[in-house]
């Protein structure tokens, strides 16, 4: 089993210098849109690690991303902080909620754990909406421009600060889940009780991605105060929550590449589609039911399978097994559906040999 | 006062719960946690004021074509959607019911509009006074038109067939293949009532809200609760649930802070699965390998 | 009455069935016997359309059932009582015994069929409204085994019917298959572990083995019909 190949990266190369170049000739609002991109990206890793990886359902990640974002905001105009510091802290209060939340979600799983990450959800934008000392109440909350080492940042400088940051949180992701970290919440995603079996810690494993998976939120939260410059508690509603897991099934489940993809593709269509709302949420729902019943792995798998195909890895016809298929399980990577069949699949991963 | 907030606690309650059933019941049968369970209710109520306004069809006939509409809509759902995905697990089939989620609300947007409309209702509505306590008459008949589908649905499932075989394919499906039942024409059924339920809670809750492709969110998260807290695959629990969280919540509104009471029933319902992960009337629940 | 050819049955890669032939006369008892996973459950599971054989013929009554789905198998008077009982746990016994005669046309004559199976098995008379999952083990394979009388079945396929159960209810519940075949003339295809119990009671047995690619069957004691 090959469970991740690095020329799949590749993709990102011709992005990245996009990304670098593409602000020096657009304008701000297409800047606005970059650095929301990159936002989006990190909370895909963030939900990724809970849901794509270690099986667990969010429904209320909208609420991570309040936590963050208001953390930060106050710190940075009550308190002076500089805004990198609001942003560290506002990481580190959402993961402390998330290992929170994690406690009581450890003996939950399915429709329950989908329940309460939804009242969690809901319950954040609600105290916000209640709590006008920290909100603002009716006027809402103005965020300063971002500054760094005493200078006020441009978009187009905060921009970079923002993209870096992606950058930096994809590779720490790609790195502790190559690691036996990453190698644990896959286990417990495909099997609990297998997992448990090799001496995996439920309680540990889970309250982890449940904690990293909040902190990436809050980070991300953090960046997206200082870029909109305006927090309402209403735009931390259930919908971004939706659109969050929306994104990532559409991405790619169990991917980093498959989080930069949706990260993408959730904030350019409805940005394309502008007014067209309906329309939107129209495509959106449509994308979702393809990806889940024609493209297993989503648009990341897709897009590397077809870049094997380029670069003579594989066949057409492989390609044509893995598109007809019909996802199975969900997170499942299409390399791993291939020997799904074999029982406890979750013993090569944690490099375990079987005799 | 508190009788005041038990009545409409009560007649809230009474939607939760008819949306919870339909949730249940499709969790139940076909191990799908249906994300478009309330949107089938919002396009019902839909239907009914288009065939009330557009089309001069009279009140009951609408209801029962929007019920109509609705039941088969959900059937054609289930076999678009979720039966092409067979082995999938339960989370990818959660979140395909959040895809049709999705296209109905885009769609009930597109063809009525996001502006809100108000939706007639042939019952009278003044407020009646009992014993000095003034209880909306449109409280009142939510509550009887839950509690005359309850016992309609309580009578279907215990002395029927097709409400035997039902409850059959929700125990052991291979069982019930074994016996002669037809498990994708259960699991249609299963789809269709779970619609027509959805339905009827939308068209009672239509003449008490504007009209609009959002109408149904608070009522849908409400009956997640509700099914959760009943233990997500019994039926009275799906009612007591309904039930608990529409009074709690209007009592919690009452006395601890109005704008919290969301917030309240959630808090209460973290507290109530951390004691008990299966809630208050569940069974253990195997999880699918 | 049944005829097996070649059957080849799998479950996704893993091939369960490499070839089976056997036979089974009209109103006999056949025991199909052998080690675990040789194939026994599949076997059943692929006559009563479970699931269905990559080759090969299934034939009742010279008409081919191999492609028929399992709900349509039960009508052409097949019932099969699976491996682990699979009693309806939730639903009281009689409305398990109810659920065995779903398919039937003949409304009218369930009621006498009810009193019928109770007769063979009069527990589950006094169990009637109990939840059938508060049956003991030996008590829900008796409901499983009226269960599927209530088909009123032409041939009766049994899966370990003495799994997990005490001697002497096993030794009742033998008896009572045997009755089940001399007096309701119902044909009975019986797989066993046990195969000195299955072999008392049996007219013709057969082995299924891993190695082989057919099932080896015997004429027992009748010599009223012969098979390969
Ligand atoms: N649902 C399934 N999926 C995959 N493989 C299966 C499945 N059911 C059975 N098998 C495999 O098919 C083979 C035959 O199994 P089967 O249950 O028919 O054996 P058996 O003779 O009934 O065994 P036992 O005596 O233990 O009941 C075994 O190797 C088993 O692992
Ligand atoms: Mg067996």
């Amino acid at each position: 089993m090959t469970a991740f190949r690095l020329h799949h990266l590749l993709w990102l190369v011709p992005l990245l210098v996009v990304l670098v170049f593409l602000p020096s000739f657009t304008t701000t609002f297409i800047t606005y849109l970059l650095s929301l991109i990159c936002i989006y990206v990190i909370v895909a890793l963030g939900i990724n690690i809970l849901t794509g990886y270690t099986g667990q359902m969010s429904v209320g990640h909208a609420g991570f991303l309040a936590i963050g974002a208001y953390t930060s905001a106050r710190l940075i105009t009550d308190l002076g902080a500089p805004f990198w510091v609001g942003m560290l802290v506002a990481g580190l209060a959402s993961g402390i909620v998330g290992f929170l939340l994690g406690i009581p979600a450890l003996r939950l799983s399915g429709a329950y754990l989908s329940t309460a990450t939804l009242g969690f959800g809901l319950a954040v934008e609600q105290i916000l909406q209640n709590m006008d000392s920290v909100s603002g109440g009716r006027a809402g909350l103005s965020v300063p421009k971002p500054s760094l080492a005493g200078f006020v940042l441009d978009d187009r400088s905060y921009f970079y600060f923002v993209l870096a940051v992606t950058i930096v949180m994809s590779l720490l992701a790609l790195s502790i889940l190559r690691s036996s970290v990453g190698r644990a919440f896959i286990a417990l995603r495909d099997s609990e009780i297998a997992a448990q079996a090799m001496g995996i810690s439920l309680a540990r494993y889970k309250t982890l991605a449940f904690t990293m998976s909040a902190f990436y939120t809050g980070i991300a939260g953090a960046l997206f105060a200082s870029l909109v410059r305006f927090l309402a508690p209403e735009n931390f509603n259930m919908w971004l929550s939706i659109d969050f897991l929306t994104m990532i099934v559409i991405g790619g489940l169990a991917s980093v590449l498959g989080s930069v993809i949706g990260g993408i593709f959730m904030v350019t269509v409805p940005y394309v589609l502008g007014e067209l709302q309906d329309l939107s949420f129209i495509l959106m729902g449509a994308a979702l039911l393809v990806v889940l019943l024609f493209m297993p792995g989503g648009i990341s798998a897709f897009l590397s399978r077809l870049l094997d195909l380029v670069t003579g890895r594989t066949t057409a016809k492989d390609i044509e097994q893995h598109v007809a298929k019909p996802m199975g399980q969900l997170g499942r990577l299409p390399e791993q559906s291939q020997s799904a069949n074999a029982p406890a699949s979750g013993t090569d991963l944690l490099g375990v040999k079987e005799s | 006062m508190i009788a005041q907030q038990m009545v409409s606690g009560l007649a809230a309650g009474s939607l939760y719960a008819l949306t919870a059933l339909g949730l249940v019941l499709i969790f139940k049968n076909t191990d799908v946690v249906n994300f478009a369970q309330g949107d089938f209710g919002m396009v019902a109520a839909f239907v009914a004021l288009m065939a009330i306004s557009q089309f001069k069809v009279p009140f009951v006939l609408a209801t029962l074509v929007a019920i109509v509409t609705t039941a088969i809509l959900a059937v054609v759902v289930d076999r678009l959607t979720i039966r092409p995905m067979k082995n999938a697990s339960m989370l990818s089939l959660m979140i395909a019911t959040l895809g049709v989620y999705m296209i109905l609300h885009g769609v009930a947007g597109a063809i009525w509009g996001r502006d809100t409309k108000a939706f007639p209702s042939p019952l009278p509505s003044d407020p009646v006074s009992v014993n000095g306590v003034v209880i909306g008459q449109g409280h009142l008949w939510i509550l009887a038109f839950g509690f005359i589908i309850s016992a309609v649905l309580f009578v279907f499932f215990r002395y029927t067939t097709a409400g035997l075989a039902m409850r059959a394919t929700a125990e052991d499906r291979m069982a019930a293949r074994l016996m002669g039942v037809n498990v994708s024409r259960i699991f249609a059924l299963t789809w269709g009532v779970s619609g027509a339920l959805a339905a009827v809670a939308g068209i009672l809750l239509a003449p008490l809200v504007y009209l609009s492709p959002n109408m149904m969110s608070d009522v849908l998260v409400k009956a997640y609760a509700a099914a959760v807290l009943g233990g997500f695959g019994s039926l009275p629990g799906a009612i007591v649930g309904g039930l608990f969280i529409g009074v709690a919540e209007n009592l919690a509104g009452e006395f601890i802070s109005t704008e919290l009471r969301t917030t309240f029933a959630f808090v209460l319902i973290v507290v109530v699965l951390a004691v008990r992960p299966t809630g208050v009337f569940g069974r253990r629940i195997q999880a699918k390998v | 009455m049944l005829k097996l050819s070649d059957v080849e049955t799998s479950y996704g890669k893993i091939k369960a069935l490499k070839g089976v032939s056997m036979e089974v006369p009209e109103r006999s008892i056949v025991a199909l016997l052998g080690a675990n996973g040789a194939g026994k459950t599949t076997v059943l599971r692929t006559i009563s359309g479970v699931v269905h054989p990559l080759n090969g013929t299934i034939e009742l009554w010279g008409k081919r059932i191999d492609r028929v789905p399992a709900e349509r198998i039960v009508g052409m008077g097949v019932a099969h009582v699976p491996e682990g009982r699979h009693v309806f746990a939730g639903l009281s016994v009689l409305e398990n015994l109810k659920m065995g005669a779903y398919g039937r046309k003949d409304k009218s004559n369930i009621k006498g069929d009810l009193d019928r199976v109770t007769d063979y098995f009069p527990i589950l008379g006094k169990r009637r409204s109990q939840p059938a999952g508060t049956l003991s083990g030996g008590e829900q394979q008796m409901l499983a085994i009226s269960r599927a009388l209530m088909a009123r079945p032409k041939l009766l396929l049994l899966d370990e019917p003495s799994l997990g159960i005490a001697p002497k209810v096993i030794t009742e519940i033998f008896s009572i298959i045997r009755t089940i075949n001399v007096e309701e003339k119902t044909t009975i295809l019986l797989v066993e572990q046990n195969a000195f119990l299955a072999l008392a009671i049996a007219h013709y047995g057969a082995t299924c083995s891993k190695l082989e690619t057919s099932c080896f069957q015997a004429q027992l004691r009748s010599s009223s019909r012969v098979t390969r």
